[in-house]
């Protein structure tokens, strides 16, 4: 198959495996938005207000991250469970075809949700034209990052049972506990760095700074506090992870 | 060429409790629009070897080619040209039976004309027209089933790998998915299948496999296996006749309340009478796929103990 035909597989699967199921019970949008949306009204009521547009932000890159925890499930389940990636595998699409669909009907998922999200932010936090598209850029690259993260780690089980508890471990570790939903200066100054332990924390803080909110983390190296090296930061882990996914994601068992 | 070729194929599962020789030194050939059968007890190593060949696994050592090309190193010229049905594989829980057959066919390539014919095509022959817009989660298992086969053999793949098809299915379904099956062969692929249907294999395949602890015992035509037992007919009993008693005449196979006999044909006549003095029942016919499975198998487990 060419590469026009591999692209169209990868829409052709996201069809099936993500719209389709969506619109057959929509109902599955509102577990998507459910817990980013209660973050967010903790932090309405609990919080200053100068901070309620950081938690808007969270809730779109929360949603954002959470694609790699359906990707995570999703891959293990349909290999499994249904013995189906294999009949994927055994046939022209090559794999990178197939975790593409399979990343895109994620993101099928998440983008209710995620527009929801961005309404309100443009609604307490208006922001420019060009502010907007990048925010889609982190978006996109966090989405990407994620779910290779989930369809690789989903490699390593060989047990449905043994996945479950992993992708809440892993991911809710990555959007609840790094600044997602509040500013990398909340925590005390001399800790901060810490925050880069986590992938998510450079994707968190370039969506802050392209939408004017600002709020990164300070260190004492100058070269580390601005949205280039998050940029680069995020960037080269998407790199890391897709390349790890395509790699390890084990067409072939040994 | 043959469709399949396979040298010195072993694989060894690595385990807890020790190593499992799931493929020992496995020579194999299967002519290209042959369809070919795997038969073998549960744990022969039948599913490993299909994995193999469709480029699911990675044997640990010898080598398979599939239409002359080398599986282990070149997966992405082999998978265009293969299909599988693998074992105990269920359908997406949200998809009609009409959509997957045209939606695995659009990604693999068909175009919109060319898929839609071949699903009304299969999905009729399949007997799955009832089933066909009802979301697979509604559907029972043999049906389930059946949408799996369905969605594997449109493809119409130069190789197409089946195992255990008709698990699960009615004596009508089993059926139609053989008519399927053979259809396949008649315009050009190559199948290979296992079952635990005795009958089935007898019916469809051309040439079979038997398959034990990772070796091939016997591979050749179904009937010339039949002629492998050593005994003309096939007597079966109930009541009549205790197993010691019958042990004189032959082999016999305990089965239930039954006993079978394998044996002569010189010796029918006087069995049979004796059996309806005493009361009991006989049946009397000829010597099926399954004892000289059982007889072939058989011997290799006495020999294992
Ligand atoms: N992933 C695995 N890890 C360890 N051992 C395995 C694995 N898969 C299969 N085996 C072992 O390899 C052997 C062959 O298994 P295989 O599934 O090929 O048998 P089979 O002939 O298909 O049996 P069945 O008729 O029950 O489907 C068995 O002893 C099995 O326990
Ligand atoms: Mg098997």
């Amino acid at each position: 198959m060419s590469v026009r035909q591999q692209a169209y597989a990868a829409l052709r699967i996201c069809y099936f495996n993500g719209i389709m199921p969506l619109w057959r019970s929509p109902l599955l949008i509102g577990a998507v938005f459910l817990t980013p949306f209660s973050f967010l009204f903790f932090l309405y009521v609990i919080a200053p207000r100068a901070l309620f547009p950081f938690g808007v932000v969270g809730g779109v890159l929360f949603t954002a991250l959470f694609t790699g925890n359906g990707m995570l499930n999703d891959a293990a389940y349909l290999r499994l469970e249904r013995q189906l990636q294999q009949v994927f595998v055994a046939s022209p699409v090559r794999p990178l075809a197939f975790l593409i669909g399979m990343a895109l009907s994620e993101l099928a998922f998440a983008l209710p949700a995620m527009v929801l999200f961005l309404g309100i932010l443009l609604w307490v936090h208006p922001f420019s034209a060009l502010g907007l598209a990048a925010l889609v850029g982190v978006v996109l690259l966090t989405w990407l990052m994620a779910c290779t993260l989930g369809f690789f780690v989903s490699t390593l089980f060989q047990q449905l049972r043994e996945i479950w508890p992993i992708g809440t471990l892993i991911f809710s570790s990555l959007s609840v506990l790094p600044p997602v939903f509040y500013p990398a200066t909340a925590i005390p100054a001399p800790y901060q760095w810490v925050a880069f332990l986590a992938p998510s924390t450079f994707a968190a803080q370039l969506a802050d700074r392209v939408v004017g909110l600002g709020g990164g983390i300070t260190t004492s190296v100058p070269a580390f506090n601005g949205p280039l090296f998050d940029l680069l930061g995020l960037a080269a882990l998407t790199l890391l992870l897709a390349s790890a996914a395509t790699y390890f994601s084990r067409w072939r068992e040994s | 060429m043959a469709a399949l070729e396979a040298r010195a194929l072993t694989k060894l599962y690595h385990g807890r409790r020790g190593t499992v020789r799931a493929l020992d030194q496995v020579d194999l050939d299967i002519p290209k629009g042959e369809l070919f059968a795997f038969l073998g007890r549960n744990g022969a190593g039948k599913t490993t070897f299909i994995k193999v060949a469709a480029t699911l696994l990675l044997p640990t050592s010898g080598e398979v080619r599939l239409f002359g090309e080398d599986v282990v190193a070149h997966p992405e010229a082999v998978r265009p040209l293969i299909a599988l049905v693998p074992q105990e594989g269920r359908p997406f829980f949200h998809m009609t039976p009409r959509e997957h057959v045209y939606e695995y066919l659009r990604v693999r390539g068909a175009s919109a004309e060319s898929a839609g014919a071949r699903t009304s095509e299969v999905i009729t022959a399949m007997g799955l027209t009832p089933f066909e817009n009802e979301p697979s989660y509604r559907l029972s298992g043999g049906v389930q089933q059946r949408t799996l086969v369905a969605m594997i053999l449109a493809t119409e793949a130069p190789f197409l790998f089946l195992d255990e098809p008709t698990l699960g299915m009615d004596p009508f379904g089993r059926r139609q998915v053989w008519e399927v099956i053979r259809r396949a062969v008649r315009k050009g692929s190559t199948v290979l299948l296992t079952t635990h249907y005795l009958d089935e294999a007898e019916q469809l395949a051309q040439e079979l496999a038997v398959i034990d602890s990772g070796k091939v015992l016997y591979r050749g035509a179904p009937e010339a296996l039949k002629s492998t037992v050593k005994r003309e007919v096939r007597l079966q009993f109930s009541g009549g006749f205790t197993a010691k008693e019958l042990a004189e005449y032959g082999q016999v196979i305990q089965d239930r309340n039954r006993l079978v006999l394998l044996t002569m044909r010189s010796r029918v006549r006087e069995l049979t009478d004796r059996a309806l003095e005493r009361g009991g029942e006989v049946t009397v016919g000829p010597v099926t796929l399954e004892e000289a499975f059982l007889e072939l198998v058989g011997r290799g487990i006495e020999e294992e103990q």
